[in-house]
């Protein structure tokens, strides 16, 4: 299942009167992408802002962030389950305005464990500076939904929004010759018996929360009942996996399903022919141990009988608790002689190596783990702060003290943090 | 710099065991190692100060010889206090330790010391100081010296300061943070390749073991017990009251449900940030549950319901707040004549 990525590289954002890719400068008719939005009766009115890389700029709290693609006709759809039907994502060639992004906010702060702020996009300074957000070219997407919605139903407004203007924003590449192709396929020619066997499991939700009704996950569905499941590595590339609406210690967003840090350094060994990338397992992690032990039993079966690995990474969703599910995961397949790498994020609020892990398996010994409990910055007062009120704007304006995960793409759990936990 | 240098009576050249009740005393020059010490720093090293104790007069007047310590210390003017190195001797590292803590966190200069991993002291005081691990050998003196040395001078000038194994100090059991090249994602593939090729590998973190808890011996008989009712659902009376935070909590509350059989969703709040808490808040009974409680009570299935339950929350919470918390709510439900918790989580 051949997937091809033809990249424009984006170097500027431009409204304009219409849509045009000339060079590495998108143009955008913001009159069209308007119309577009609107279009949804829950969504009353919307704006959009460009924010730079280097500039004094601050948007927030942060919805999800998500890299303008659009897939030429022929392949599979975009955006399967949410835009289009759900079909297979991961084949055909997909148009990528690389260096961009859209990036969606939120009417109100989400509160509870992530604090007032929520995820803070920082586009200069020392926060900026751990996370690959702060080099992207931002079309921020400020949507005011109607008064009478539910929490739920302004979420799913946001997320269709945000596909549709992230689409109709590659759309302009489509006729453009692209600077460079990439193609990536696990099925190859080439002899791979004597390479390593290698498999990828990755957490998409974790049920310390029921999904919100209508929750659109993976191919548009909420992951309830979800048992793991199968997936070739184009489908988490291209389209089958979006972030949940509550993503917790570091965060997830859309744009690392896109961009998966750990499905692009597998494929990256697979070309170097270091390995044989056999595939990946998407799971969840579980509210209880019964659906835990089943879960987790379920995808180390698939990793053994279904993708015969001889190795598995994993990484987790959500808070402390998925620490549980990927670790025991991680155990049943050393049982099996599979060797694992497991990613988590630090719990220890004290600092103390003790309160880290949720876990003690002597089997589970090959942990990453990205730190952020020790790493807070002083955020001075920007120049523009883009909210979506002005309650907002006064809560982002600075100066204010922010922990690390708070800093959207700074702890991000999906294998793009650069921030590590040291022991001393 | 003026360095202020911690002896025991030994290495201070004052006597053996005979001299180990010695009460603090004070030299204005370097003493013993402490020649070797000034040599081993910059040229502007001084010891200005020698403070030396006897190991039993220490030990059995911390506090004492502590205050007196600090007193010398802040008058001396000192910019870093060295204390040993104390290699395996049990009261000279007990005593280097307590009184490197004092300095540090009443004068707030640097301060380093030396000891064997097997020293008590190093296990007291290993999480709150660099503590150079000496080994067990005095003939290891001037090596020892060098490295606490190396350290002191970054403390000083408050460089980054290497793992255990790069500066040669006994593991804190701390985390810190860093920024490195490599993403998670890079690193985690290299771990598992060099974990299945059978090569050497660094783990990021490393569990931790606990001792575990023996199970009580049961309750003998439950229609003569007095049950409470604990819960780490974050289950508050409405407001608050106790300002029990909603993630890493420092605060627990005791609540009572005296003459009430039934907990109604709109008397309470849920202050935890780490679950679905839609469910209780319809019904708090599901996680602190009253109603069957009461039931049993009547049927007299159980003695009695204390007439208080306890509740925190009990998110990324850690182990150093939940252990005082576990333990104060056990004195309160010895108190109280307790036979039997029900815990509840989420």
């Amino acid at each position: 299942m051949p997937l091809t990525l033809a990249i424009h590289p984006i170097t500027e954002i431009r409204f304009a009167e219409r849509f045009l890719l000339d060079g590495t400068v998108v143009f955008v008719d913001i009159d069209e992408l308007r119309r577009l939005v609107v279009e949804d009766s829950a969504i009353a009115s919307v704006d959009f802002q460009i924010a730079r890389p280097g500039e004094s700029c601050r948007a927030g709290p942060v919805f999800d962030i998500v890299e303008p693609r659009a897939k030429s006709p022929g392949g599979s759809p975009d955006w399967p389950g949410i835009l289009g039907a759900p079909e297979t994502a991961g084949h055909g060639t997909t148009h990528i305005l690389e260096g961009a992004a859209v990036t969606v906010l939120r009417e109100q702060s989400p509160g509870e464990s992530r604090g007032a702020t929520g995820y803070v996009l920082e586009m200069s300074g020392e926060a900026a500076a751990g996370s690959r957000y702060a080099k992207l070219q931002h079309l921020i997407v400020i949507i005011r939904t109607r008064d009478d919605l539910a929490m739920h139903a302004r979420q799913k407004a946001y997320r269709l929004a945000q596909m549709k203007v992230a689409v109709r924003l590659a759309r302009a590449a489509m006729d453009a010759a692209p600077e460079k192709t990439q193609v990536f396929d696990i099925a190859g020619g080439e002899d791979r018996s004597a390479l390593p066997r290698v498999a990828y499991v990755g957490q998409i939700f974790s049920r310390q929360r029921k999904p919100e009704p209508e929750e659109q996950i993976i191919y548009g569905a909420d992951t309830d009942g979800m048992v793991p499941t199968l997936l070739h590595p184009n489908e988490w590339l291209d389209g089958a996996v979006v972030t949940s609406y509550h993503t917790s210690i570091g965060g997830a967003e859309t744009y690392f399903y896109q961009n998966n840090p750990v499905v692009a350094e597998l494929y990256r060994r697979h070309q170097a022919r270091e390995i044989n990338f056999v595939g990946t397992v998407a799971t969840i992690a579980s509210a209880d141990n019964c659906d835990r032990e089943r879960n987790c039993h379920y995808a180390a079966n698939l990793v053994k009988w279904a993708l015969r690995a001889d190795a598995a990474v994993l990484t987790k969703f959500g808070g402390g608790v998925p620490h549980t599910d990927l670790s025991e995961t991680a155990r049943l397949l050393e049982c099996s002689g599979i060797k694992t790498a497991v990613q988590v994020t630090d719990l220890a609020r004290d600092h103390r190596v003790e309160s880290a892990l949720l876990f003690n398996f002597p089997e589970v010994d090959a942990i990453v783990c990205i730190g952020g409990n020790s790493t807070h910055w002083q955020l001075p007062a920007v120049q523009r702060v883009i909210a979506a009120n002005c309650g907002l704007a006064e809560l982002l304006a600075g100066p204010f003290e922010i922990e690390a995960h708070n800093v959207i793409g700074v702890g991000n759990q999906q294998g793009a943090s650069r921030l590590r936990s040291m022991v001393y | 710099m003026r360095i202020v240098h911690y002896l025991n009576q030994f290495f201070g050249g004052l006597g053996g065991e005979e001299k180990a009740g010695m009460a603090l005393e004070a030299c204005a020059e370097a003493v013993g190692p402490g020649k070797l010490l000034e040599q081993l720093l910059d040229a502007e090293a001084r010891v200005v100060l020698t403070l030396v104790c006897g190991d039993n007069y220490a030990v059995e007047n911390q506090e004492l010889m502590i205050e007196s310590a600090l007193e010398k210390v802040r008058e001396a003017n000192a910019e870093l206090l060295v204390a040993g190195p104390c290699f395996l001797a049990g009261r000279y590292g007990m005593a280097a330790g307590s009184l490197c803590a004092a300095v540090q966190a009443k004068i707030g200069i640097p301060v380093i010391t030396g000891m064997a991993r097997e020293n008590p002291g190093a296990d007291l005081y290993r999480e709150s100081l660099f503590i150079i691990d000496s080994g067990d050998s005095a003939a290891k003196m001037r090596e020892v010296l060098t490295k606490m040395a190396r350290l002191a001078e970054k403390l000083i000038r408050n460089e980054p300061i290497g793992s255990p194994k790069e500066e040669d100090y006994i593991p804190r059991g701390l985390i810190r943070d860093e920024f490195v090249e490599k993403t998670a994602a890079e690193r985690l593939v290299d771990m598992v390749l060099a974990k299945a090729k059978g090569k050497a590998f660094e783990s990021e973190m490393s569990p931790t073991t606990f001792r575990p808890v023996s199970m009580p011996p049961g309750v003998s008989d439950l229609r003569k017990a007095k049950l409470m009712l604990i819960t780490d659902g974050g289950l508050v009376p409405k407001g608050n009251p106790d300002k029990i935070q909603g993630s890493a909590a420092t605060r627990w509350g005791a609540y009572s449900i005296k003459s009430c059989d039934d907990l109604k969703g709109e008397d309470y709040e849920i202050s935890h940030g780490g679950y679905d808490a839609q469910y209780v808040r319809q019904d708090p009974d599901r996680l602190v549950p009253l109603d069957v409680m009461r039931e049993l009570e009547q049927e007299g299935v159980i003695g009695e319901l204390c007439d208080e339950f306890i509740s925190t929350s009990g998110l990324a919470n850690p182990l150093s707040n939940t252990r005082r918390m576990g333990r104060e709510m056990a004195e309160k439900a010895k108190r109280l004549g307790i036979d039997a918790i029900i815990l509840t989580s989420t």
